[in-house]
């Protein structure tokens, strides 16, 4: 029998495993590549991090529930492409503006949040009402979500959008940009959400056990379906944050995150089979990612090695599940 | 029998899933503080009886009037809102949340902070605590994941999570299964208990002995109708077994499934 300051001890270290591996991480190539140990690199990680890091709650929210959302990347280009088309000056866009002209910012982001939650909201329409795979649903919602961004943009793309949202992009708090913050922000409301409320302890109930989540009076249609709507509007921050960064949008934009974001997920200690994960734990696995991108970038390895190391690394992840979930055992 | 009107009365009831009848005709009652044993072979159609009761699927036909009223209960939630507890054999647990967030399973306690309710942990674990110390059950850490917890310690979660929120009717679905024998003894003391606060309880059992130490009344289904529902002091675990079984059926046995019963047995 283990002494309760012992248990708390090693549950300690493996709900945080990833922040662990993440300083150790830096802590090796900050010793091992030159330039590495930077405020600067720092920061820019965690700006880097800013769209996998958005998109990663809402699929992780979703992954816990025990289902599965791979519209957020096609979401995001969307958001990102109707804020781009509506505001931007060039291009495709049609340069709408206000007076006051800071009212483009509230006013654009409720329109990506808008798009997204539509999305998501037909989403929950097909997997909860008509109780199709989630899978299947959302795979769809990723393909003709392109689709529409294509369609829309007619294949160009928007620029130049107006420097009051650009403003979100430029200035930086603590060395890191505005837009960054959008994301630390979202995931610390959520990991709050998550944690702390009944709606978040419902979500991993339903994950881990949907029958008993229903027999005990817990609406699981209905939060399930929220939680869809809700991964839909964080795809569509998303959207509106890389429309910013980019200062507007092409039909290819943001390509290829679907499967940055799930690495970081999984990395992040979510587990595929529902009702584990965190997201602070799955802030630190977008960070790790971006960590390893740049030191690939400061050695001067060519980029497709980022993602020969992130596939091994999704690996790893899975397998650093199960071993914590033996040592787990053991505790108990 | 109790005089005043029963806790709960089921009027003809039947359930069809698609061709299959699972239940025909189904009637009886439940008074206030009376522990009914719900027996019958497998796939009798017992626990669709339970499920019907708890609001977990709706009847094909028939009425179920609880507390004075009819009821039409659509989800689990509704039965629960109306004091009806269910304990079902395959366990209603979340294996991947700790002891307390599974006692309060949907009635978290919580605080209103700018209209945002936040769990109260420290004031749901103290309930937990209390509730386990007086069931005599222990489990090392209430903050424990069930999923690392043996079958005896989940049985006992589940059981002292209905005792505590109680309810006027309770219905355990083969509770006992997972229980080593102490255990099930404690766990018989314990429907006696809830039963003298005047909580009506049914329970679905396949041992006899356990019908015999505990229940007032044996309600039998056999093949989807009632069978026999017989008082305890009235009847014998040999005319129960033949009940359950449809063989040489006792004069008590309800005429027309006795025709049906000997029917079918020529056939």
């Amino acid at each position: 029998m283990l002494s309760s300051n012992r248990r708390a001890a090693i549950e300690f270290v493996l709900d945080h495993l990833v922040w662990f591996i993440l300083i150790a991480v830096l802590a090796l190539f900050s010793l091992t590549i030159p330039n590495y140990f930077q405020i600067g690199i720092f920061a820019n990680i965690v700006e880097q991090s800013t769209f996998v890091g958005t998109l990663a709650i809402g699929l992780s929210l979703l992954i816990i529930a025990g289902y599965m959302d791979l519209s957020i990347e096609s979401v995001m280009a969307l958001a990102a492409m109707v804020v781009g088309i509506l505001f931007a000056k060039s291009g495709v866009g049609l340069g709408i503006g206000f007076t006051p002209a800071w009212l483009v910012v509230p006013i654009s982001l409720l329109i990506a949040l808008a798009v997204g939650a539509l999305v998501g909201a037909s989403n929950a329409f097909f997997v909860v009402r008509l109780k199709m795979n989630s899978f299947i649903v959302t795979l769809a919602a990723f393909i003709w979500g392109r689709g529409l961004v294509v369609a829309l943009s007619g294949g160009r793309s928007a620029q130049e959008l107006p420097s009051e949202l650009r403003f979100l992009a430029i200035e930086r708090f603590l060395q890191i940009p505005l837009m960054a913050w959008f994301a630390i922000i979202a995931t610390l409301v959520f990991a709050f959400i998550l944690n702390r409320t009944p709606f978040g302890r419902h979500l991993l109930m339903i994950g881990g056990n949907p029958t008993a989540a229903y027999r005990a009076g817990i609406k699981v249609d209905r939060l399930t379906a929220i939680t869809f709507v809700l991964a839909g509007a964080i795809a569509g921050l998303a959207g509106w944050l890389l429309a910013i960064r980019t200062s507007g949008a092409t039909a290819n934009l943001g390509v290829g995150m679907l499967f940055q974001t799930f690495a970081a997920v999984v990395i992040g200690g979510v587990s595929l089979k529902g009702g584990v994960g965190s997201l602070p734990g799955v802030y630190a696995g977008v960070l790790l990612l971006a960590s390893i991108q740049t030191a690939i970038n400061l050695m001067g390895m060519p980029a497709h090695f980022t993602q020969l190391i992130q596939g091994g690394m999704v690996l790893v992840a899975v397998l650093l599940d199960t071993f914590k979930l033996n040592i787990r055992k053991r505790l108990a | 029998m109790t005089t005043e009107a029963p806790l709960l009365r089921l009027e003809n009831i039947s359930k069809s899933f698609g061709a299959i009848q699972a239940l025909r005709d189904i009637s009886f009652e439940i008074g206030r503080g009376e522990v009914v044993a719900l027996l019958g072979d497998n796939g009798a159609g017992k626990s669709t009886l339970v499920k019907i009761i708890s609001g977990g699927l709706e009847p094909s036909s028939g009425k179920v009037v609880y507390d004075g009223a009819e009821r039409h209960f659509t989800s689990p939630a509704d039965g629960k809102a109306a004091g009806i507890e269910t304990v079902y054999q395959d366990l209603s647990l979340c294996t991947n949340v700790d002891v307390v967030a599974n006692f309060f399973m949907g009635r978290e306690i919580v605080k209103k902070y700018f209209g945002v309710p936040v769990l109260q942990e420290k004031a749901m674990e103290d309930v937990v605590a209390k509730a386990m110390a007086a069931a005599g059950t222990k489990i090392p850490s209430l903050r424990t994941n069930v999923e690392h917890l043996s079958g005896g310690q989940r049985q006992a979660i589940e059981l002292n999570r209905f005792v505590h929120w109680g309810g006027k009717l309770v219905l355990l679905d083969e509770p006992f299964a997972a229980l080593g024998v102490e255990q099930t003894r404690r766990g018989l003391e314990l429907i006696r208990r809830i039963a003298d606060q005047g909580i009506g309880v049914v329970f679905i059992t396949h041992i006899m002995s356990q019908a015999f130490q505990v229940a007032d009344r044996m309600v039998v289904i056999r093949q989807g109708k009632v069978a026999g529902d017989v008082r305890r002091q009235e009847t014998s675990p040999d005319e129960i077994v033949q009940l359950i079984t449809g063989e040489a059926l006792g004069g008590r046995a309800r005429t027309a499934d006795q025709n049906n019963g000997q029917a079918q047995h020529a056939g």
